[in-house]
């Protein structure tokens, strides 16, 4: 009786159908890993309209409905997929402004990440305004937690004239920074290297 | 690593209290963090309610010297704590943007700055709203998805699929009561399945084309920014339109998202209106695929819609108490939409409506076969057949009314057929498009509305859209009659 909007307990069986149909992820994302690995629990976070659920198609390759239209995401969405030699579990969110919610969506997003164990956070940001939006990345690295910072829409950004310099932003931050242009599928892997050299190193850490 | 983001010296004066306050409890939340947090007022925080991490606070921590704290702080540094924490930070973030970035010495616009001006201003945004509404609805949706394509479908379906699956099952059971449950008149193949693919089938897959299409080109926020003046009369702010387009997509989830909404005000009369006016897109496909045939009877119908969207929002806006929420909306920018994301989309979307209803509509083939077996189905439409004559309505009505109860786009399907039998015709055909509508919607909105606004606003919500539904029929019916509107 759901909607397949909602993420709840949509699409429970093959929903990779239409991924088939329109070459849209590749089977290699599908491959089950059964390898007994600790599961890294990774949660992408951002505010609302950055290509969230659309980078979670990709780096999942399952489908939730992405639309230039904020307030899409409404409920935690979980996909799965195989970086570095273990299984990592991807989350996506619904979109926050800032770590102190205003509205009950922007709190499932918060109670997530704060409440619950995440390994890694992945802030998703627009290019173009990118000022705006390093306010809540201040917040989730004053909360202390991991975080990957991903600098999306830079196709956009450039058209627009700005220029985000990843090294200088990385280096400010002392956080890991990739810059991409997700519809164009633009840097996603280098994320995904970022992610697996995250991955290893976590798993080193608990290994010793 | 990361160097702390310094406040003002008031400000860390203050964090510093706190966090000694917290002690040295075990937290997954770094001190500091809990500090500022409860230093800005965190609401889940603060909330009576017993979230665990306060339930736990509750017995350490005294509420009452945090807010001394606070009080002193805003003292020393005259401004609100929130605010001027809210400003370091800030600050910080335009510091960075400015090292990390080449911005372009004058703000260059957006590359479709002009189109986006054209879209909002009213004097231009409702013409170009009325022309995307014209050709991209009326015409691909109602004309092309319901006339021509429907025509085509059905038109097959009746002439060469009804009769060939009569005769296989006549020749295979030689029991009416089985030939009933599959053929004939109410059977799950020449009814149900013919409905599922013939009628809902090719007007939904149009519309959801024409659905991805404006969402994804962004041109659905600036709808919004057009109409939120007309919005902030009837006490919604331009937020809520968001869960009122998606409502056109699927009121289900609309319904979910209503929790978007800041005030609670807002919530309920956006689950109202969801629950009364807007139409999903199955139904608002099959009603335009319809009515499109009468356009007279299209301009009435959408003419009764708004009217009646306005003066509820605006009713219920006074009715409900509660502060009128203010503004705030990302615009995204418009963009070309890709293909590929437009029709994965429409797909998706396609699977789990088609899917979603096929069972449903077999399983009211076979609760209407059962009913005419056991009489219960004649006696409850003989109960109708009066309602219906008191719409204005012919008495094969009364069927189609029956399957609204399942789903409204089941409903709408019917009245496709009793159109194309030429059993409803202009005015009967607006009465029960306008009183189809307005009725119930289907079963799952009604659980999310339970399970979103509890079960109260839900019952209230739903016996005033029944009285509603049936004495806007009844009154239209009459006005229609009297203003002699032939169509």
């Amino acid at each position: 009786m759901d909607c397949h909007d909602c993420h709840q307990s949509c699409q429970p069986k093959s929903h990779n159908l239409g991924g088939k149909l329109f070459n849209f992820g590749s089977k290699k994302l599908l491959k089950k890993n059964f390898s007994q690995g600790s599961t890294t629990t990774i949660a992408l976070v951002g505010s609302p309209n950055v290509g969230k659920s659309l980078l979670f198609n990709l780096l999942t390759g399952t489908y939730v409905t992405v639309s230039n239209y904020p307030g899409t995401t409404v409920e935690i969405a979980k996909g799965n997929r195989i970086i570095g030699g273990e299984k990592v579990t991807f989350l996506d969110t619904p979109g926050m402004y800032s770590l102190i919610p205003i509205t009950e969506e922007e709190n499932v997003a918060r109670n997530l990440i704060l409440n619950q164990k995440v390994d890694l956070v992945i802030h998703v940001v627009d290019a173009k305004h990118l000022a705006k939006m390093l306010n809540l990345t201040l917040q989730l690295l004053e909360a202390k937690l991991p975080v990957l910072l991903v600098v999306n829409m830079i196709d956009e950004a450039k058209k627009l004239g700005i220029w985000v310099d990843e090294n200088q932003l990385a280096h400010r931050l002392s956080i890991p920074v990739v810059s991409m242009a997700a519809v164009k599928k633009v840097g996603l892997q280098k994320l995904i290297a970022k992610v697996a050299d995250y991955v290893r190193a976590n798993s080193l850490s608990i290994a010793y | 690593m990361f160097e702390q983001i310094l406040y003002p010296s008031p400000i860390e004066a203050a964090i510093t209290r706190v966090e000694s306050l917290i002690g040295d409890r075990k937290n997954s939340i770094p001190h500091r963090t809990m500090a500022l947090l409860l230093l800005q007022k965190d609401p889940s925080l603060w909330s009576v309610s017993d979230s665990d991490m306060r339930s736990q606070l509750k017995q350490e921590l005294d509420f009452a010297e945090i807010e001394s704290i606070i009080a002193e702080t805003e003292a020393a540094i005259s401004e609100s704590l929130t605010f001027a924490i809210a400003q370091a930070r800030h600050q910080l973030a335009m510091e960075i943007e400015q090292d990390v970035t080449i911005q372009p010495h004058q703000q260059r616009a957006f590359k479709h700055e002009w189109l986006h001006q054209l879209s909002v201003h009213p004097l231009t945004g409702i013409p170009i709203l009325l022309l995307v509404l014209y050709f991209g609805i009326y015409q691909f949706v109602g004309v092309f998805g319901g006339g021509i394509l429907v025509d085509g479908m059905e038109g097959f379906f009746e002439s060469e699929i009804n009769p060939l699956v009569n005769t296989i099952v006549a020749t295979i059971f030689p029991w009416t009561i089985i030939q009933d449950l599959f053929a004939n008149d109410y059977g799950i193949i020449t009814l149900g399945i013919r409905y599922a693919v013939a009628i809902v089938l090719p007007i939904v897959t149009i519309f959801f084309l024409m659905f991805s299409l404006l969402e994804d080109s962004g041109y659905l926020p600036r709808i919004s920014l057009l109409v939120d003046r007309l919005f902030k009369t009837i006490g919604l702010s331009g937020r809520s339109i968001i869960p009122l387009v998606l409502g056109l997509g699927c009121g289900t989830m609309a319904t979910l998202v209503t929790r978007t909404l800041e005030s609670k005000r807002e919530r309920i009369i956006a689950t109202l209106l969801l629950a009364l006016t807007i139409p999903c897109s199955a139904q608002l496909g099959v009603i335009l695929g319809l009515l499109s045939q009468e356009p007279a009877a299209l301009l009435v119908w959408a003419t009764v819609m708004v009217t009646i969207f306005l003066g509820i929002g605006f009713l219920a806006g006074k009715i409900v108490s509660g502060e009128a929420s203010c503004f705030y909306m990302e615009i995204p920018p418009l963009r070309v939409p890709s293909l590929n994301a437009i029709l994965t989309k429409t797909y998706v979307r396609l699977k789990w409506y088609f899917w979603e209803i096929l069972p449903l509509f077999i399983l009211a083939s076979v609760l209407i076969w059962a009913g005419k077996l056991t009489g219960l189905f004649d006696f409850i439409v003989t109960g109708l057949e009066p309602v219906m004559l008191w719409l204005g309505l012919p008495k094969e009505a009364a069927p189609t009314f029956l399957y609204g109860f399942f789903r409204r786009d089941y409903g709408a399907a019917g009245m496709f057929d009793l159109h194309s039998s030429g059993i409803l015709a202009g005015q009967q055909l607006v009465v029960a498009a306008v009183t189809l509508t307005l009725f119930i919607p289907c079963i799952a909105q009604l659980q999310f509305m339970f399970k979103e606004r509890g079960l109260k606003n839900t019952i209230a919500i739903a016996s005033f859209v029944v009285f509603f539904a049936f004495s806007l029929g009844y009154f239209l019916n009459q006005l229609l009659t009297i203003m002699e509107l032939s169509f």
